[in-house]
């Protein structure tokens, strides 16, 4: 739909990997570290409202998540994942590093909390302090992707606050969505008020996202060159289908008028879910491919003096 | 202190790559990896057009976004003010190449050592010798040629450049030709608004 060799890609004003001045798209984070990513958030959302609801499906769905499938997507994108442990070495300065660090935390403590509710093997007082581990791991693993980026000032478009912001509302809207899927399935939740709160904070933060998403767009718009360009990217150019039409129309909009409008039953918590995550993982594909370095000197500006 | 920089006169390069050529001779660099680059660019409307090039490098700077971001302690900034990568604790993650905004990082991939530059997957003993500084995956970039700096030699693509469009030097002595140009000729640094303070200046 949008497949493009980013490499060697040459559109007006774009550079690809010619010896010409321009815009250059940023290659190196791509498919899976989008997937590692989506997973990253995805897992820990839904541990962290599961955690709230006391949800043990979810909580140990949103470990899995995390533990496997964030680290497996990790270590396919990393260029020497035998070296993998050397990532803990720099948490004072990398968040990359403080993730990796998070993650730990949360898989191990969210697993001790997990064997300590299945096998009543943590002592009573210190299952308070693993929870709180367990939580703060999470907070941090559904986060620091957004942090990350937004600490690159190199690409514009991820340059900014928002970043850390649409991680944990993304997060916590999967979350949100794969706990009301679950217990429809027939995992029940310990209280049934949880379910029409639930319902409720689903529709709240696909609005919140929306938000999000067109402050995103509106700071990108009216942002540096690069951003303008990434802007222009998801809004009006090779990326404005999938965006337009996955991230915003079927991600948002359609989960929307769906609980808006139809009795909620399995069926439609399933499509709805269905859609949230189509629509999220297009948007951590997208942000990637849109991500776009300035020229590095402008003969313009040369120029100009 | 010694601090290292580089200046690129803009009027005086002609864009023939010489300097490209001479680092990639210098650091064995593989197929499609470049540590260096001369880029060009077009501007005005017919008639009244002309071609600038740049000539582009690790402008290894003070506050290198590389350096913050690298979880594993990899990159690393030397005394005199160089920017090195250390491809034994590289892990290949690409945050280095994500965080810089002049786009001179280069992953090494596997194809680029084992096909060897004729492509039949035959080594040169140039390029044996050559890519067993390199390990597949990790990143790299421009050292200003350190182990030649070290020996007391400019740059390998500061020697070679024909038209000294290029000067290396130490940008802590007011009476070095790097310091001089600056200050006479107002050097400006590439993407100053990214707040990486870079220790390569422009000219015109």
């Amino acid at each position: 739909m949008f497949k493009v060799s980013l490499k060697n890609v040459l559109r007006p004003g774009f550079a690809g990997g010619t010896f010409k001045s321009g815009y250059r798209f940023q290659k190196y984070w791509d498919t899976p570290m989008a997937t590692a990513f989506f997973c990253g958030e995805t897992g820990a959302g839904l541990f962290i409202v599961s955690m709230l609801m006391d949800f043990l499906p979810g909580i140990i769905l949103g470990l899995l998540i995390t533990g496997v499938g964030k680290t497996f997507f990790h270590l396919t994108h990393m260029g020497v994942p035998s070296k993998a442990w050397r990532a803990l070495l720099r948490p004072d300065r990398s968040w990359i590093s403080r993730g990796l660090w998070g993650i730990i935390f949360f898989v191990g403590f969210g697993s001790i909390h997990v064997l300590g509710v299945l096998f009543n093997v943590v002592p009573a007082g210190l299952a308070p302090v693993v929870y709180m581990l367990a939580m703060a791991g999470a907070m941090v693993v559904v986060t620091y992707q957004g942090f990350a980026m937004s600490h690159s000032t190199a690409i514009s478009f991820w340059s900014t606050g928002l970043m850390p912001i649409s991680s944990m509302l993304y997060g916590l809207l999967m979350g949100t969505s794969l706990v009301l899927v679950l217990s429809l399935l027939g995992f029940s939740i310990s209280n049934p008020e949880y379910f029409s709160m639930l319902g409720l904070a689903q529709v709240a933060l696909i609005v919140a996202v929306q938000i999000c998403l067109l402050s995103l767009l509106h700071g990108a718009k009216n942002g540096s060159k690069g951003a303008q360009q990434s802007y222009i990217l998801l809004v009006k150019d090779f990326l404005a289908r999938p965006f337009l039409f996955g991230v915003v129309g079927i991600g948002s909009i359609i989960p929307l008028l769906i609980l808006l409008f139809v009795p909620t039953n399995f069926i439609t918590s399933l499509i709805v879910t269905g859609c949230i995550m189509l629509g999220f993982y297009l948007f951590r594909l997208l942000v990637f491919k849109a991500g776009v370095l300035d020229p590095i000197l402008s003969p313009a500006d040369i120029f100009k003096r | 202190m010694t601090r290292y920089g580089m200046v690129f006169d803009i009027k005086r390069c002609i864009g023939c790559n010489a300097c490209t050529v001479a680092c990639k001779q210098e650091n064995s660099l593989p197929d499609g990896v470049f540590f260096t680059r001369t880029l060009s660019a077009e501007s005005g409307e017919y008639p009244n057009v002309s071609r600038t090039y740049l000539p582009t490098i690790c402008n290894h700077c003070e506050d290198a976004p590389c350096e913050k971001v690298c979880p594993s302690g990899a990159t690393w900034t030397r005394d005199d003010g160089i920017v090195m990568v250390d491809g034994d604790k590289c892990i290949g993650c690409g945050s280095c190449a994500v965080a810089c905004p002049y786009d001179m990082r280069t992953q090494i991939e596997e194809t680029q050592i084992t096909n060897g530059l004729f492509g039949d997957g035959k080594l040169t003993p140039f390029e044996e010798q050559g890519y067993s500084r390199f390990e597949c995956g990790t990143f790299t970039k421009c050292d200003f040629c350190s182990e030649r700096v070290d020996g007391g030699l400019d740059p390998a693509c500061v020697a070679t450049c024909p038209t000294d469009a290029r000067v290396f030097g130490d940008l802590d002595d007011p009476d070095s030709k790097v310091s001089k140009l600056i200050r006479d000729r107002m050097g400006r640094q590439p993407l100053p608004e990214k707040n990486t303070r870079p220790k390569v200046y422009y000219i015109d």
